[in-house]
């Protein structure tokens, strides 16, 4: 038998009615209609039977230990990926297109492009899942473009030196992130300092390889003479950049740190520190010697003015 | 140098512990085996973990989370297809029911059971439409999402298979309900 053209044009509205899915309009109409016919009462009853049934469905849940061993593995898997996975960042600076590229752990590269990202030391890495983008990338170039600018002293930045390549490099890095915003050591310095003193051109290669300029500085390090060295392979201009924002006075000519223009410390039991013209203090090579662009940085490292020759009382002028 | 801090803000491990259940038991009752539902809720949550930088902070989490499984289920099912298209096995589990007496729990098993083959043998875009409408009880705006299409068409899969489960449970006696509202 045929269905009447009226059943037939209501049947998706019973449907939605019976399911639990029709507006109040569409349900009164249904209500109606399936009043005074008993196909459709029938239809009707069927779906709400079929919706009951599939209701007890919903309810049905997979063993919680299989959900909680799922979970777990999930969260195994993701440990992986996210200690493998390094987002990065190609920005526009003053210095020219710098990549930033952090992983969960911390920045892991920031590295000043000459060409195509894809030649960037980034892709070169082994056990590293690259990804592009970010939201905290865009929080450390405008942190990068305030140091730059000199509105920032410091990038307090969590750090992943995983780029480094061995655990000597790893503390050559860490001992020149401890060198202060407007003050100069020197390779041989930090060679000191490591306990490794003949170390000196490995330590000149550790920074070479630095796989976060500007964040660990190791445009503060220089020559044993006060001569920049190297820097970004042959970028002595970025170097020279980089410490006349902090106030570090160079010649460019010579390529080398105005020693003159700087205060100078050579370690002393009472930690005081001197104007260059101090006991010859100017001629000692940059060993321990370090600079310092102003007394406000020396005495931020917990020095104190000499006594003889009263950087306090008579400041370098500038 | 800075202490070791983490760089990723958006808690992505706050988002696994409130949706993974939920997720895992759409995607238990779209796979075949367990183990497919162990190894694609890692897939929606590792591919979500990627690309939780494009979620903005008034996303709808669950929607979005929803619409990566719905994604990974449809690829998973694609290659499965073909892989078993020469032995269909569809697994059906007779489960536990509150019901009156062992009759009408033998009469309820039965239906469920029918019922859950019916819903495993419909077309995937209208398993899925279904699904996720009635045992998650999604939105057909959010469902329309997840399975690119419109919210109208996200509804007409529903009812069609609805009528489809109707149509495969003619002539076997439903649990009563209680008459007209």
């Amino acid at each position: 038998m045929k269905k009447p053209q009226s059943c037939i044009q209501i049947e998706p509205d019973l449907i939605a009615t019976a399911t639990g899915e029709a507006s109040a309009a569409a349900a009164g109409q249904v209500q109606a209609h399936v009043a005074t016919c008993r196909a459709c009462r029938d239809d009707f009853a069927r779906y709400r039977a079929v919706d009951a049934v599939v209701g007890t469905l919903r309810g049905d849940m997979p063993p919680a230990a299989d959900a909680d061993a799922a979970r777990a593995r999930l969260l195994g898997r993701l440990a992986d990926l996210k200690s493998r996975l390094v987002s990065y960042k190609v920005f526009p600076s003053p210095l020219g297109p710098i990549l930033i590229a952090a992983s969960e752990h911390g920045v892991a590269l920031v590295e000043y492009l000459r060409g195509d990202v894809a030649d960037s030391r980034l892709f070169r890495m082994a056990g590293v899942d690259t990804q592009e983008g970010g939201a905290a990338l865009e929080r450390l170039h405008r942190e990068l473009l305030d140091y730059l600018a000199g509105r920032r002293t410091r990038l307090e930045w969590p750090l992943d030196l995983r780029f480094a390549r061995s655990d000597f490099e790893r503390a050559v890095l860490q001992a020149t992130a401890a060198v202060p915003y407007g003050a100069v050591s020197s390779y041989t310095g930090i060679a000191g300092e490591l306990g490794k003193p003949s170390a000196v051109r490995a330590v000149a290669q550790a920074l070479r390889h630095n796989p976060v300029p500007i964040v660990v500085p190791c445009h503060r390090i220089v020559g044993i003479a006060g001569d920049l060295v190297g820097y970004a392979g042959d970028r002595l201009g970025l170097k020279e950049r980089l410490l006349a924002v902090e106030g570090v006075p160079t010649a460019h000519a010579r390529s080398r740190i105005v020693r003159e223009a700087m205060y100078h410390y050579d370690p002393n039991p009472d930690r005081q520190y001197c104007v260059p013209s101090c006991g010859g203090i100017l001629h000692r090579p940059l060993g321990q010697v370090k600079l310092f662009a102003s007394r406000e940085i020396a005495q931020s490292v917990g020095l104190s003015p000499c006594v003889d020759c009263r950087p306090d009382l008579h400041p370098l002028a500038h | 140098m800075g202490e070791i801090v983490q760089l990723d803000e958006t808690g992505f491990e706050t988002i696994v512990a409130t949706h993974h259940g939920e997720i895992f038991r759409y995607l238990r009752r779209l796979a075949w085996r367990a183990a497919e539902a162990d190894d694609l809720s890692q897939e929606t949550f590792l591919r979500a973990y990627r690309a939780r930088q494009r979620l903005t902070a008034d996303a709808n989490v669950r929607a979005w989370l929803f619409a990566i499984a719905t994604n990974v289920f449809r690829n998973h099912a694609r290659s499965e297809r073909r892989r078993r298209a020469a032995h269909d096995t569809v697994r059906a589990t007779r489960r536990e029911l509150e019901t009156d007496g062992p009759e009408a729990e033998a009469v309820a098993g039965e239906v469920r059971t029918l019922t859950e083959q019916a819903i495993r043998a419909l077309p995937l875009k209208q398993r899925l439409a279904f699904t996720l409408r009635k045992m998650h009880e999604l939105d057909y705006e959010v469902i329309g999402q997840s399975l690119e299409c419109s919210p109208e068409s996200a509804r007409a899969h529903v009812f069609q298979a609805l009528r489809k489960i109707r149509t495969t449970l003619n002539g076997h006696a439903l649990p009563a309900t209680e008459p007209t509202r």
